[in-house]
């Protein structure tokens, strides 16, 4: 009977014309997600190395390594990203890095070309997220009180069949109906993507699947919520109604109030507030070095060389010495702002994951490695490349790369230097989000979604319990 | 009979329980949306308050005129409590100093990107979005739907004629949506006063504009879905159609245009430029170390067999000339990069701004754009802020350089410390100056740059134009095809 | 009684949640091979009655029962007896005749039927073959009740409750309709059915009740009504019992 049902179900979702106008729509944009995301990506990818290549560049034909006082590192345009942005728009792409002291992450995207902060992005969460959903409600609204506004329902139900069937037939054929033939746009839009030339790993074949995976899911949820809504109203009209209010909220306002809800609830001091503690930490720092420095007397003057490596020696030492308590104040300080940064999205996350399109979202996002922690993980490889930077140019120079411009005029220089090779730089690797990592943080969004189906599912099945089928 | 046609279409509207409930929802949407947007401009006034402060601060507590920098911020503006545009995703503030260019840094998205993660809401989005699904949701079957239950063929029993039906239509949607939604904007608008938000007179007029375009924007969306179920036999057909039709214009287009406009016109990336701009910098440093190499061997040439006496006062008669000397080199070296800087800077700048025009134009196909870039320059809140700041702040930049300039030569030497090691006079440490004995009170200060309504003005006119021709067309469309419509 | 009534009502009373009584204990029975008709005016009572069977509402007193099973009971099992004709038959528009009457056949819990059986019910109904394999969509009120009463063969129940059946059908169409609902009782059918059309009742039925807000005021084999006048014994029964007698 239940097969009946759902068969049924089958046949008269993919012979209506409504089907057929909106999934070509659905498939369509889907489609141009996957395109647009992968034309993005190659686009980026030029970019980035053009910037990379640039940046060598500047450094070649220098004879000293004292000359490279810093080098800039890039973000590295990942090919999930072009799918799912996240917040990979609003984060900082390029590093300047020194051999220490702070990491400033500039150049957003948004910041940088403004033009895509006005229309954002078309990618594929997106049309998942907004699209989707309501291709979902438009085929659930009228799935229970439609029946009964066509009449169908009291024919079907002087027959000897149980209600639970009904509904549960309603739902897993509506469901199979709709998402199977989306998963066709979607799958060729995987094989286009990787036709235009996108490389895409093992690792992130496998989260591209689980984001598909949230998608499915998330389109599932609404459907419920659709058949459950449909279930509770007697006219379709309403129940239309009803849901795209409820479609406003979720995708349009519950993300966002949360969001503003814990930026109120929890305070996170400015930046401009740290950043001024540390300046003044530092500017005192310097002023009691400056004694120090004023102090200065080489043990043995006349032999040149000695001079200026005792000097270096001196100078590293107390700029070592230095950074180590202002980088210690800042870690307490910057530690502070992360642990009230952290508390606030706690609260901002767990109050939007109410709806089930946040919860779609963040899925999405920590599986491409483009949620909030992204900027977190950036700035935790670009420190690890600092590091190295460092200790390379104290290799190369015998004096690690503080900051403050060095001049070395050589009076004495017989034999023209050679040029130094930038390739000997490291080369900074940026961490990429593994699945590994990825899949605890999304497995509550995707557990929360299932639980969003089975809820509503139980409400749907509850309602149909007392509908009246006359 | 127009008159009663009129009034039964308010009655029919008005008397809705889907009336009802969507005034609900979107008079509550409004009301937050500037409930929120005060909250946020306040934070933002207090945070900018407190960051000139500390500014302040920090060039008063600095020891060298040389080295001297301070940070300039971008003014909140009352403005972004209705269209926030851009203004959470470029950079607020941008360091002053000599020797970095102007550059925005820090968004609020950047330094919190929990913020971008759903973005906000602000009243600009609610009308681009709830309000068109709502006229939407209400128009599509106002003609087929009538046909449907019937009462279109009794009225046409009568003799009514059909331009009259189609305008009353047309005129009774219009009054029975726009007038009550007119509640909650002017009750929003009251809150922004009882806040004590202050508007200057040119802040009223650029409101009552936008206030102007968001009606021309939803009466567009009234049009089209009576065109719709004009152009439709069924309400079921005109429901889907007009659901289409409102993805597509609201969500895809806008998108999709400047997206392709990106794809069709590339533009290099800032890091881009900016290696290239250090890669002359290089080049130009470079130089300047090896005139300084062969003035220092020059000037040890000509002390060549002086006794250590001759020489010292050989040096001391000269210190001021060489030292001028090489002050010279430097500044010419940093004016070169300068210049260098700004040019390729402004190259950039005009390849962004033919991008955007090509992006603009593409996705102005949808009203929906049309609004958003109408909104975002009455507000001054649209890409030009990013570029009305740099220049400002730019401006700001060489007042600043200037002034330290002067400065420099007033109080003479040139700040900081200095490290000189010779292998035949040793070793020689100088700081003249302490810290915070910097006098800074005449310290020119950055002036946030003012748009004008008239200027906002000139750029909006053409959207809101846009707009209107957009409405026009609809109405004409909806009024033409009635002519023709079979009411059985 | 030799044979356990196929359709019963006992006492059948409902009174909706707004209070209103709508049945007031009624009781009556139909056997195997016998047409019931019930007539009344607007809100006599009629679909009331007919919702019982289908345990479409629940009885606040009393029982409707299908060859003894109680409706509000076993539901499942009761509906596998009854066949529905509704006043308006409503179908998926999107399916075929064909694909309706496969659907509902199969939703009645038998084993799917072959196609020429289907076939021969479509045109046994006088449905032609051309239409057959074509959408509900196009289908006109008569076509759509002629699938109806198709799939109610189909399902070749013992109990046949019909609603209105005869409303819209053109005289033609009716005609043929008590052809129909002859053979079916004479194959040993018990049928209910429910109807304005005082006429077409007394030309069919074995037994005719008339209803009256809520209550069965008269109950007579048809036998009995032969050489009356219906149209006044229906007057002079729903007069009489509002108190508007003439």
């Amino acid at each position: 009977m239940l097969k009946l049902v759902i068969e049924k179900e089958l046949r008269d979702i993919i012979t209506s014309t409504k089907f057929t106008v909106s999934f070509a729509a659905c498939a369509l944009l889907i489609l141009l997600a996957f395109f647009m995301g992968a034309a993005g990506y190659n686009a980026d990818v030029g970019r980035y190395e053009a910037a990379r290549r640039e940046n060598l560049k500047k450094m070649e034909g220098i004879t000293d390594w004292m000359m490279v006082r810093n080098n800039r590192i890039f973000l590295p345009p990942r090919p999930l990203a072009s799918l799912v942005a996240g917040v990979s728009n609003d984060i900082g792409r390029t590093t300047e890095v020194h051999g220490r002291g702070e990491l400033p992450q500039d150049d957003t995207r948004y910041g940088e070309e403004p033009v895509f902060a006005m229309f954002r992005f078309l990618d594929l969460e997106f049309i998942f997220q907004t699209v989707l959903s309501l291709f979902a409600i438009l085929f659930a609204y009228d799935a229970i009180c439609g029946e009964k506004e066509r009449g169908t329902m009291r024919l079907s139900f002087a027959n000897p069949l149980p209600r639970h069937t009904f509904i549960a037939g309603k739902l897993i054929g509506a469901f199979i109906a709709l998402a199977v033939p989306l998963l066709v746009p979607v799958l060729l839009g995987c094989v286009m993507f990787s036709l235009l030339g996108v490389p895409l790993s093992a690792d992130e074949w496998t989260r591209l699947a689980l984001i598909i995976a949230a998608g499915i899911l998330y389109f599932g949820a609404f459907l419920t919520i659709g058949i459950a809504v449909s279930s509770m109203t007697l006219r379709s009209s309403n129940a239309f109604l009803t849901l795209l209010v409820l479609w406003i909220f979720a995708v349009l306002i519950v993300p966002r109030s949360a969001i503003l809800i814990a930026g109120r609830a929890v305070d996170v001091p400015s930046l401009d507030d740290i950043n001024a503690k540390k300046f003044r930490y530092s500017e005192q720092l310097f002023t009691e070095d400056r004694q120090k420095m004023s102090g200065f007397s080489p043990a043995k003057t006349g032999d040149m060389r000695k001079m200026v490596e005792e000097f270096q020696g001196f100078m590293g030492a107390i700029a070592d010495e230095r950074q180590k308590k202002l980088d210690e104040f800042s870690a307490r300080l910057n530690e502070e702002r992360a642990n009230r940064q952290a508390l606030q999205s706690a609260v901002a996350l767990g109050i939007a994951r109410i709806s089930p399109s946040a919860s779609f979202s963040l899925a999405a996002a920590t599986l491409a490695g483009t949620s909030v922690s992204m900027k977190d993980r950036y700035l935790g490889a670009a420190r690890g490349y600092q590091q190295s930077f460092g200790k390379f140019i104290l290799d190369k120079t015998g004096m690690n790369p503080g900051g403050g411009m060095v001049f070395r005029v050589r009076t004495d220089e017989t034999e023209k230097p050679k040029p130094i090779d930038t390739h000997e730089l490291p080369v900074f690797v940026s961490e990429e989000a593994v699945l590994a990592d990825v899949l605890p943080p999304a497995m509550t969004d995707l557990a929360l979604l299932v639980l969003c189906i089975l809820v509503f599912f139980a409400v749907a099945h509850a309602a149909f319990r007392r509908y009246d089928l006359r | 009979m127009l008159g009663t046609l009129i009034v039964k279409e308010l009655k029919a509207i008005l008397a809705s329980p889907k009336f009802a409930a969507t005034f609900a929802v979107c008079s509550l949407l409004i009301l937050l949306s500037i409930f929120i947007g005060i909250r946020e401009y306040r934070t933002a006034v207090r945070q900018y308050d407190e960051a000139l402060q500390l500014a302040a601060q920090n060039v008063r507590t600095q020891a060298s005129w040389m080295g001297l920098t301070t940070t300039t911020y971008r003014m909140p503006d009352p403005m972004q409590i209705f269209i926030p545009g851009v203004n959470n995703d470029i950079g607020r503030l941008s360091a002053i100093n000599g020797f970095e260019d102007v550059k925005l840094k820090n968004s609020t998205y950047a330094d919190d990107p929990i913020f971008a993660l759903f973005r906000s809401i602000d009243f600009s989005f609610i009308v681009q979005v709830v309000l068109s699904l709502f006229a939407i949701l209400f128009t599509y079957d106002a003609v087929n739907g009538e046909r449907e239950g019937g009462t279109l063929q009794l009225t046409f029993s009568n003799p009514v004629p059909r331009s009259a039906y189609i305008l009353a239509k047309l005129a009774g949607s219009w009054l029975a949506l726009v007038v009550p939604l007119l509640v909650p904007v002017l009750l929003a608008v009251l809150l922004v006063m009882l806040h004590g938000i202050p508007l200057a007179p040119d802040h009223w007029a650029r409101l009552g504009f936008f206030l102007l375009v968001s009606l021309l924007f939803f009466t567009f969306f009234i049009a089209l879905g009576i065109l719709i179920s004009t152009l439709t036999r069924r309400s079921a057909t005109s429901f889907l159609l007009s659901l289409a039709v409102w993805v597509t214009l609201v969500l895809i287009v806008p998108r999709l245009g400047v997206m392709a406009a990106a794809a069709a016109d590339p533009v290099p990336s800032i890091a881009e430029i900016e290696a290239r701009i250090d890669a002359f910098a290089k080049d130009r440093w470079e130089g300047q170390m090896k005139e300084m190499e062969g003035r220092w061997q020059g000037r040890q040439e000509a002390m060549k067999g002086m006794t250590k006496e001759e020489r010292e006062a050989y040096e001391q008669e000269k210190e001021k000339e060489w030292s001028n000397d090489d002050e010279a080199g430097r500044m010419s070296v940093q004016k070169d990069i300068d210049t260098y800087s700004t040019r390729v800077n402004e190259d950039l700048r005009n390849r962004k701004l033919n991008q955007e025009h090509l992006a603009f134009a593409l996705s102005r196909i949808s009203p929906a754009s049309a609004y958003q870039l109408a909104s975002m320059s009455l507000a001054g809140t649209g890409v030009s802020l990013k570029s009305r700041y740099e220049d400002a702040m730019r401006e700001y930049r060489t007042a600043f350089t200037q002034y330290v300039g002067r400065k420099q030569k007033e109080t003479g030497g040139q700040g900081g410390f200095r490290i000189t090691v010779d292998s035949q006079t040793g070793f020689h440490f100088s700081a003249p100056r302490e810290r915070g004995t910097l006098d800074v009170s005449d310290l020119p200060a950055f002036l946030p740059p003012v748009i004008r309504f008239s200027e906002t003005a000139a750029s909006a006119v053409i959207d809101a134009g846009l707009l209107a021709v957009f409405s026009l067309m609809a109405f004409a469309g909806a009024f033409l095809a009635f002519q023709r419509y079979d009411v059985r | 009684m030799a044979e356990r009534p196929m359709f019963e009502a006992a006492g059948l009373t409902k009174r909706y949640e707004d209070g209103v009584l709508a049945l007031d204990h009624i009781s009556f029975s139909v056997q195997p091979g016998e047409v019931y008709a019930m007539l009344g005016g607007n809100g006599a009572g009629k679909t009331t009655t007919i919702n019982l069977f289908l345990n479409f509402i629940e009885p606040t007193e009393g029982e409707a029962r299908i060859d003894g099973i109680v409706t509000h009971r076993e539901p499942l099992k009761a509906k596998e007896k009854i066949a529905f004709v509704s006043e308006n038959v409503m179908l998926y528009p999107n399916f075929t005749a064909m694909q309706n009457l496969d659907y509902f056949t199969r939703l009645s819990g038998r084993p799917a039927p072959s196609r020429s059986a289907y076939r021969e019910a479509l045109l046994r109904v006088g449905l032609e073959e051309e239409a057959h394999g074509k959408r509900l969509k196009g289908f006109s009120k008569g076509m759509r009740q002629k699938c109806g009463i198709a799939i109610a063969i189909m399902k070749n129940a013992p109990a046949i409750l019909l609603d209105e059946p005869t409303s819209g059908l053109d005289p033609q169409a009716g005609f043929e309709f008590i052809g129909l609902l002859r053979s079916l009782r004479n194959e040993g059918k018990a049928i209910l059915m429910s109807t304005h059309d005082i006429f077409r009742a007394k030309e069919v039925a074995d037994v005719v009740g008339i209803m009256n807000r809520g209550q069965l005021v008269m109950q007579r084999p048809s036998g009995e009504l032969a050489g009356q006048d219906m149209e006044k014994l229906y007057m002079q029964h729903i007069a009489g019992h509002t108190g508007l007698a003439s």
